[in-house]
């Protein structure tokens, strides 16, 4: 035997069974314990972690809402963008799959190569972006064709366009995807990376209404991010319909009309306030920020002199010349200074404060009164005027027209213009105001700052007798074809006597029909009244003045504000040409076109 | 024969069975997802194990101890041809292929040494220092050799003898002093020179889960999450999200507790423990004939015991991982086939004893 027979006591082996059960009971219920304290205990907590590694949320974005004008007329809806992917880990010969991506994308191999590399730390399975904005050829040649090509994919994804290029481009805006400085700053909790949001015009101040609900998709994944399956869907909804008052047909007219002149014209429904065109030349087309857009190209447009980017009806800041005239007079005739006998002597010039203040009109327009003051325009009329109202009372009636503060137009990044009064001077410049100041202010000169929007409210507020409307673009919003909200007209009244209005629309009235500065607007079966105004670039004291004025550049803006019929009136209007020199042999007549057009189909019956 | 039927061990028999067939159902639950075809493997091993179990049961006790020592030399020479020549199957040279099945020598070491050790055991009264010195030998060489294949798994366990001898034999208090210093001596030595760099993060990454979130604290996260996720009563065989979506690593071997603990919950997973301590509990009493045949059982037994509660305690994150597998539960043949060679010898003293 090569085992030895027994010799151990049965006492140790009596010790070795307590000890090994003892031993096995103890181990077994750490066992236990710590299963339970995982299983039971924690079971929370490793359940939530389990489904967060399977599952991954991912955003569908909702299609932007349409913007529509008061005819219905599309004038911003989506497209499906298609982009080309490379999966790399289809790929079966690389140099092959790259001269493919080439030919599809029309970049070069090197820059493709050169995008493949800058995926090389993503997973396999990971879709490559080679080119977006595919054209539609393309698009079926490579799905047509799907099994020659298992490595690329087409992927969809809306994007903004406006179907009119570049008509209401101001009006409409732009949109761009939000930064990362915005989410940062609380945006994250209803846009994520990737997301457009509306920059300007309609698109931003409705942007709530227009950016929709964005749908999600719940799917389940591996642990290499690989998606098994969808597991739950919701549905993107699109965003609403807002419908404008604004009239494309009209609004076309009028851009065409002013070809290549750059400025403003708003046209006014004086029934509800509803803007019918708002033109800002030059345009944009304003799906080139939808887009990716080369850093010359921005530069190009960025740089314009002519600002193409800026809304010159909200942003631009001009003085109002002679339209300033009917603020003046209404404040003479409220403040009892004035009345219709008054008269002046104008004799092409007058001294205040020991300076020589000039009428446009060197020979003088003789004795005048309210209305050939108004009708000619005469500066000596309301630079006496001026002088008898102080500069705070001028200002005061300035913004109770509207001067000064935003129109609170249904647009953003509107300015203000300015009211300059002895107040603001002393807060500005530290100095009392100089009554020789007051006169350059009294025919609109002077610090005076206004934007076209103000001028549009201004006359509207005369037109209609000193009730002001609330200036809007907004219609309604219509949710799946039904109206959900619906703008309704406001009218605040100006705390100026109606007779006053009455007074001041005779002056504008002969500014058209009487052979005024305004004469060129005048039209058989309208009853026009409106008034003109010279905005000066070179001030008039500047001993260049005549030379540099014969020059494009330096010529000065003109104004018209007018409505029309003088009897329930229904439409305001302001044209603004830039560096457009007489204002009356130049916006009034537009004017007049524009009225024409308004009104043509009318008169047809 | 009728005899042998009689004292057999059936439950003992039977909850081993049970083991391995819940291990099978549990590689194919694990393999379930990438068309994994271990389980066809496992069962065939299965059944290899079983033919070799009863060849084995039905040899002489004293003919086993007596070629022990002849076996364990054979195991070292091949170990050491393996590293000479070596195949390498999974960036390891601790697999040999014979007609072509895939060997993993390093797995049978336990028996022989566990036999040979146990008639050393029987032949000494205390433990002295050119004993001690003997058994140290004999371990550490098949441990350095499966050091170098490199499997820290298997050369871990086969360390678990040491602690094991020093608990059945009274030993020299100056010896246990010594051998305490040789732990950390070895660990030292370890660290610096013989574990690679992954090995070392493992082991990092164990006291630092946290921090290695992603790269190897994410195993024993995942584990964790697995089991935890399954709660009382689990998620459903087969609907295991962590192991059907590939989250659990090594889920067929290293991590099978984990595929349990998620797919059938704490009960049933208490209950697969359960049926390991009536394994171990009635294989730990037994009457015997020979003292080398208690110092063998206790020997094996133990290392059966160790190699359990490391695989759990990786599992549930309270022991680095060093790729220990689940006895008779994870995959893999030669483990199975040695265990049930062990346990062969263990059924046949046990019934050695009834039938004289």
């Amino acid at each position: 035997m090569y085992l030895s027979k027994r010799k151990l006591t049965a006492e140790y082996v009596k010790k070795a069974v307590v000890v090994s059960t003892v031993f096995l009971i103890v181990i077994f219920a750490g066992i236990f314990l710590a299963f339970w304290s995982i299983q039971i205990l924690q079971n929370e907590k490793y359940s939530r972690l389990a489904i967060k590694n399977i599952t991954r949320l991912i955003e569908l974005p909702a299609p932007r809402g349409l913007i529509v004008d008061r005819h219905g007329t599309v004038l911003a809806e989506n497209k499906i963008n298609f982009t080309l992917y490379l999966v790399r880990e289809n790929v079966e010969n690389l140099e092959k799959t790259i001269k493919m991506a080439s030919f599809f994308s029309g970049k070069n191999a090197a820059t493709v190569r050169q995008i493949i590399g800058k995926y090389k730390k993503y997973a396999t399975f990971y879709r490559v972006p080679i080119k977006s904005n595919l054209s539609r050829s393309t698009v079926i040649f490579i799905q047509s064709r799907q099994d020659e090509f298992p490595e690329f994919e087409i992927g969809m994804e809306p994007s903004r366009t406006y179907p009119l290029a570049d008509h209401a481009a101001h009006v409409l805006g732009q949109i761009s995807e939000i930064s990362e400085v915005e989410l940062n700053a609380g945006s994250a909790a209803t846009y994520g990376i990737g997301d457009l949001i509306g920059r300007s015009g309609i698109e931003k101040q409705y942007e709530q209404f227009l950016k929709g609900t964005k749908g999600s998709q719940t799917v389940i994944k591996n642990n290499v991010e690989r998606i098994q399956r969808v597991s739950s869907e919701i549905t993107p909804a699109i965003g609403d319909t807002v419908v404008l008052t604004l009239d494309l047909q009209l609004q076309e007219f009028i851009e065409n009309l002013l070809g290549a002149e750059n400025g403003a014209v708003g046209v006014l429904d004086l029934k509800t306030g509803g803007v019918l065109a708002l033109v800002s030349k030059p345009e944009f087309n304003p799906e080139i920020f939808s887009r990716e857009m080369g850093w010359e190209e921005w530069q190009a447009i960025s740089n314009d002199p002519q600002k193409p980017l800026q809304d010159k009806f909200l942003q631009g800041i001009y003085s109002p010349g002679s339209v300033f005239k009917i603020i003046m007079a209404l404040a003479g005739l409220q403040e009892k200074i004035i009345t219709p006998a008054s008269t002046v002597h104008c004799s092409g010039s007058q001294v205040f404060y020991d300076r020589v203040f000039h009428c446009w009109n060197p020979g003088g327009h003789g004795t005048v009164n309210l209305f050939s003051a108004l009708q000619n325009s005469c500066n000596i009329y309301f630079y006496n005027l001026g002088k008898k109202l102080d500069i705070d009372t001028i200002a005061r009636y300035a913004r109770l027209m509207g001067l000064g503060s935003q129109s609170g137009i249904d647009l953003p990044n509107e300015k203000s213009g300015l009211v300059p009064d002895s107040a603001w001077k002393m807060n500005v410049f530290h100095q009392r105001w100089f009554p020789g100041e007051t006169i350059s202010v009294a025919i609109g000169h002077g610090s005076l700052n206004v934007t076209p929007v103000q001028m549009l409210k201004l006359i509207a507020t005369v037109a209609l007798r000193g009730q002001m409307p609330k200036l809007h673009l907004l219609q309604r919003i219509e949710k799946q074809g039904r109206t959900v909200s619906e703008f309704a007209p406001e009218f605040l009244r100006v705390p100026i006597a109606e007779e006053n209005f009455e007074l001041v629309i005779e002056g504008l009235f002969r500014v058209v029909n009487s052979e005024g500065t305004g004469w060129a607007a005048k039209m058989q079966g309208l009853d026009i009244c409106g008034k003109t105004g010279t905005s000066q670039i070179i001030a008039k004291e500047n001993p260049r003045y005549k030379k540099l004025t014969r020059e494009k550049k330096f010529m000065p803006h003109s104004w018209f504000v007018s409505f029309a019929p003088r009897k329930n009136p229904r439409l305001a209007m302001v044209v603004l040409v830039e560096i457009g020199g007489d204002a009356g042999a130049i916006a009034a007549p537009l004017a007049a076109q524009i009225y024409n057009k308004y009104f043509e189909n009318e008169r047809l019956f | 024969m009728k005899d042998y039927f009689k004292y057999f061990d059936k439950l003992t028999f039977v909850l081993l069975l049970l083991l391995t067939v819940i291990g099978i159902f549990l590689i194919y639950s694990a393999g379930h997802s990438t068309q994994g075809i271990y389980y066809l493997k496992q069962t065939a091993w299965l059944v290899f194990s079983l033919l070799v179990f009863f060849i084995v049961f039905s040899l002489k006790i004293d003919f086993i101890f007596r070629k022990a020592f002849a076996v364990y030399l054979a195991l070292l020479v091949i170990l050491a041809l393996q590293i000479v020549i070596g195949g390498t199957v999974a960036r390891t040279k601790s697999w040999f292929r014979l007609w072509g099945i895939g060997f993993q020598f390093s797995e049978f070491v336990k028996i022989p040494l566990a036999l040979y050790l146990a008639k050393i055991l029987t032949q000494i009264e205390v433990i002295g220092a050119k004993v001690f010195i003997k058994v140290l030998t004999i371990i550490v060489v098949p441990v350095a050799l499966i050091v170098l294949q490199p499997d820290m798994g298997v050369s871990f366990i086969l360390c678990s003898f040491v602690p094991l001898v020093i608990l059945l034999k009274k030993i020299k208090p100056s010896l246990l002093v010594v051998s305490l210093l040789l732990v950390v001596l070895s660990g030292i030595v370890g660290w610096y020179s013989v574990l690679k760099p992954y090995q070392k993060n493992r082991i990092i990454s164990f006291l630092h889960p946290s921090e290695y979130r992603t790269s190897t604290g994410y195993h024993v996260i995942q584990s964790k999450i697995a089991i935890g996720s399954g709660g009382l009563g689990g998620k459903g065989y087969l609907k295991g999200s962590q192991s059907k979506y590939q989250f659990l690593p090594a889920r067929h071997t290293d991590f099978i507790a984990s595929v349990i603990g998620e797919e059938f919950g704490f009960i049933n997973t208490s209950i697969l423990f359960f049926i390991f301590f009536l394994v171990l509990y009635r294989q730990f009493k037994f009457n015997f004939q020979n003292d080398e045949e208690f110092y063998f059982i206790y020997l094996f037994n133990g290392l059966i015991l160790f190699q359990f509660v490391i695989n759990v305690s990786m599992a549930v994150g309270f022991f680095p991982i060093l790729g220990i597998s689940l006895p008779f539960v994870s995959y893999g043949g030669s483990s199975l086939l040695s265990f049930f060679i062990g346990e062969a010898l263990i059924f046949r003293i046990k019934i050695n004893n009834y039938l004289t």
